[in-house]
């Protein structure tokens, strides 16, 4: 009765009026997907750069004595690699471009809470990108993406730069992070009960907390090291006093909730790719859904485990090795729920089923090392190894760059209204698959016979293995060219998609593809979750979405 | 299932599905505090990390805080966060003369704090043993966090007076007054802030 009425008239019925001007609706937009696309944009264009970084990187290693970049520029190389990847190209896509994108259609919503805001967090990224990558004009940081002091003590400015620069994102992602949790808390359609969101909200609902508490620590430790080398005041500078382990601590506080920030989101694509091509509800939807706060959680209680080697009293040590243990149950967890979702489907080979597939089984391979590291006397064994740079590349490529893959093959038609080319994809998904396996599966044994990382030369009888590697890696980025091919000849000619091309079940879905900037004509109500295939469709206040029925009465709301 | 339970679902969320209400601006600014908990907690850490480094503290060469002194300007600050209470609570009662001189007491208040605060700094900057920023991790955790703190109050104060000036050109009424609330809960959050620092650089 009550939703009747509010049904009938209400705030709920008033939108924003159409923003009007290209500047107002692609520039300067309020609107949750058109933020999403930008960050996506950008955080392509960035995923480019970096991806040439890595380039670099892989062909001052065909040979033993490299001979491409001197040694002081291969390091800059390797640290804005890592860095960009980290904080301009993974946590951005994820966070900022598929959350805008699709979760607040997912529960209902017309905008996230604060639109303002969530235009400013996205103005201040890729101005921080700028920042990062200019750093190469003044010496780019060449501690790597962890730039552990002494050594960023003594970089040229651009570490300052690069210090500016990391804290800027983090303020960015901070705004983000409030402005979803809210949104979440606060704005789901009637009858969304959080039992009843979908799998990717989790995701987001997981990681926005993260994003909100430890990026804050993160720009603690970066103010920290960015006034010791402009102001001289000591704090890591051990002639002075300082500590360099305590950034290690500071930054790790940070540094591995920000792997579960690039991997919760990733897990949340995978859950709502494989159900939909596999024709079957999810198995164990809350299980993968409690998991994830579970795995959050967790994350905060782990940080120590990146400091096996770095003189720790060996009583601390073991908690963190047994707490690390435990986060492997709601992970293994949730590979139990995506293969139960498998078992018995009829399983459509889409291009985003591919990667969502591929993605399962990668990043099993990539936890399970993690569980190996995990081990203290292992972890001393191989730590500072190519091991810890196989292991890290399986979890974040493997893991969140597959995830986001699928995302795109699945969501473009929704921001696009066009289908991206099955084929082309298909060629990008296996050329992808091979290369990125060639590239780092020897790292796992080149690692074990102690080949260092972060240095621009290596032992001759590792040359055989890292020349495999190089020509693989040129395979990946031959793989990814296809897809900026495929992408933006799908805008252009691809396939008209429709609606539903998918016949996915998640509210946003059930609307035009694109939205209109209002997503809904009239705010529907949700009976239950969305995975049940055999069922008729748990909404009601649909009917008129599809129709070319006017646009409720923009009321003015601001 | 009953159109009615699936309202009782709805967390009586249905009416703020777009516009900027004020439960969701409490909401956000509540996470803002939250965050910004954390910087000074990460702060808080490292203070505490280096104190424990072993050299005992405090280092050798650094004069003793002056704890009496302190202990009375923190008096000045908690008193700004009671008067910054009144001030809400005759607001909301549509007191209106009586808050606006609350709010001019707890600017007063902060501003003295402030000066107290740079009285201090003065007395070691300029005293027997220059104490100053980059003059070991004592400067540095000190400085650093009570320079924190103080510049919050200093924002705080900038913000009561916009507060002032808003009140009096009429903006806020007493159905929407949601930047007076965001104002007292940032000043209670400085005062807790200080709570914490005084305890830890002072007492301990």
């Amino acid at each position: 009765m009550a939703v009747a009425a509010l049904h009938s008239g209400g705030i709920a019925d008033h939108i924003h009026p159409e923003p009007q001007g290209f500047v107002r609706r692609y520039v300067f937009s309020l609107d949750h997907k058109i933020i999403g696309i930008q960050y996506l944009i950008t955080g392509f264009v960035f995923f480019m750069l970096s991806g040439l970084l890595a380039e670099a990187i892989r062909t001052q290693l065909l040979n033993p004595s490299g001979g491409f970049v001197a040694p002081g520029t291969y390091n800059e190389v390797y640290s804005v690699h890592g860095s960009a990847m980290v904080w301009l190209v993974v946590i951005p896509l994820l966070t900022g471009g598929f959350g805008n994108l699709v979760f607040p259609v997912q529960i209902g919503a017309r905008d996230v809470a604060f639109p303002w805001l969530n235009m400013l967090s996205f103005w201040i990224f890729p101005v921080a990108g700028l920042m990062l990558f200019s750093s190469f004009l003044m010496g780019a940081p060449t501690a790597g993406w962890m730039e552990y002091p002494p050594i960023s003590l003594q970089g040229a400015a651009g570490t300052s730069m690069w210090c500016a620069a990391i804290f800027l994102v983090g303020v960015s992602s901070t705004i983000t992070g409030i402005n979803f949790v809210v949104t979440i808390l606060k704005m789901r359609a009637p009858g969304m009960t959080f039992t009843r969101m979908p799998l990717f909200v989790w995701g987001q609902f997981a990681t926005a907390p993260l994003l909100m508490i430890a990026t804050t620590a993160l720009a603690a430790a970066l103010a920290a090291l960015f006034i010791e080398r402009q102001f001289g005041v000591p704090f890591f500078d051990p002639t002075k006093g300082g500590s360099p382990v305590m950034w290690q601590h500071m930054f790790w506080f940070y540094s591995h909730p920000a792997v579960y920030i690039m991997i919760l989101p990733a897990f949340g694509i995978i859950s709502e790719v494989l159900p939909t091509f596999a024709r079957k509800p999810i198995f164990g939807y809350k299980l993968i859904a409690f998991s994830s706060m579970a795995i959050a959680l967790a994350g905060f209680m782990v940080w120590a485990h990146h400091m096996f080697t770095s003189g720790l009293a060996p009583f601390l040590q073991l908690p963190f090795m047994i707490i690390t243990y435990l986060i492997g149950v709601p992970t293994g967890i949730k590979i139990f729920s995506w293969t139960a979702t498998l078992w018995g489907g009829k399983i459509h080979y889409t291009t985003a089923m591919l990667f969502a597939i591929g993605f399962v089984g990668l990043f099993t391979l990539g936890g399970i090392t993690g569980i190996f590291l995990a081990a203290i006397p292992f972890d001393l064994h191989v730590h500072g190894t190519y091991f810890i740079v196989a292991h890290l590349h399986y979890v974040l490529i493997g893991g969140s760059l597959m995830g986001i893959f699928a995302g795109m093959y699945y969501w473009f038609p929704k921001m696009s209204g066009r289908l991206l080319n099955e084929t082309l994809g298909k060629i990008h998904f296996w050329l992808f698959f091979i290369g990125f396996n060639g590239t780092f599966l020897p790292m796992h044994w080149l690692g074990v016979m102690g080949m260092p990382r972060e240095v621009a030369t290596y032992d001759p009888q590792f040359t055989f293995w890292n020349r495999f590697e190089s020509v693989s890696s040129y395979l990946m980025t031959f793989a990814i060219l296809i897809f900026f091919v495929n992408v933006l000849w799908s805008i252009r000619y691809g396939k008209r998609a429709g609606a539903n091309p998918w016949g996915a079940r998640t509210l946003e879905w059930q609307v035009p593809s694109p939205p209109h900037y209002y997503n809904f004509k009239h705010v529907p109500t949700v009976y239950g979750l969305p995975y049940d295939f055999s069922q008729p469709l748990p909404y009601s206040g649909l009917e008129e979405e599809l129709t070319d029925s006017p646009p409720p009465v923009a009321a003015g709301a601001h | 299932m009953s159109v009615a339970a699936i309202g009782a679902d709805a967390h009586g969320g249905v009416d703020q599905l777009y516009v900027e209400t004020r439960e969701l601006r409490l909401q956000g600014f509540l996470l803002f505090l939250v965050s910004d908990c954390v910087l000074f907690s990460s702060f808080i850490f490292a203070y505490l990390y280096l104190r424990n480094s072993g050299q005992g503290w405090p280092p050798p060469g650094i004069q003793r805080l002056d704890v009496a002194f302190a202990a009375w300007n923190s008096v000045v600050l908690f008193g700004s966060g009671a008067t910054m209470h009144y001030a809400l609570e005759n607001f909301k009662h549509g007191k209106f003369i009586k808050y606006m001189w609350f709010l001019l007491a707890t600017i007063v208040l902060g501003a003295g704090f402030l000066g107290g605060q740079a009285f201090e700094y003065n007395h070691l900057i300029f005293g027997e043993h220059v104490t100053w920023w980059g003059s070991g991790i004592f400067g540095a955790s000190f400085f650093t966090l009570t320079g924190m703190h103080g510049l919050h109050v200093f924002f705080g104060v900038c913000y009561l007076t916009v507060l002032v000036l808003q009140s009096a050109a009429g903006v806020y009424t007493r159905g929407k007054y949601f930047g007076i609330t965001a104002g007292t809960l940032y000043w209670h959050f400085v005062d807790v802030i200080w709570v914490v620092l005084f305890s830890i650089f002072y007492l301990l």
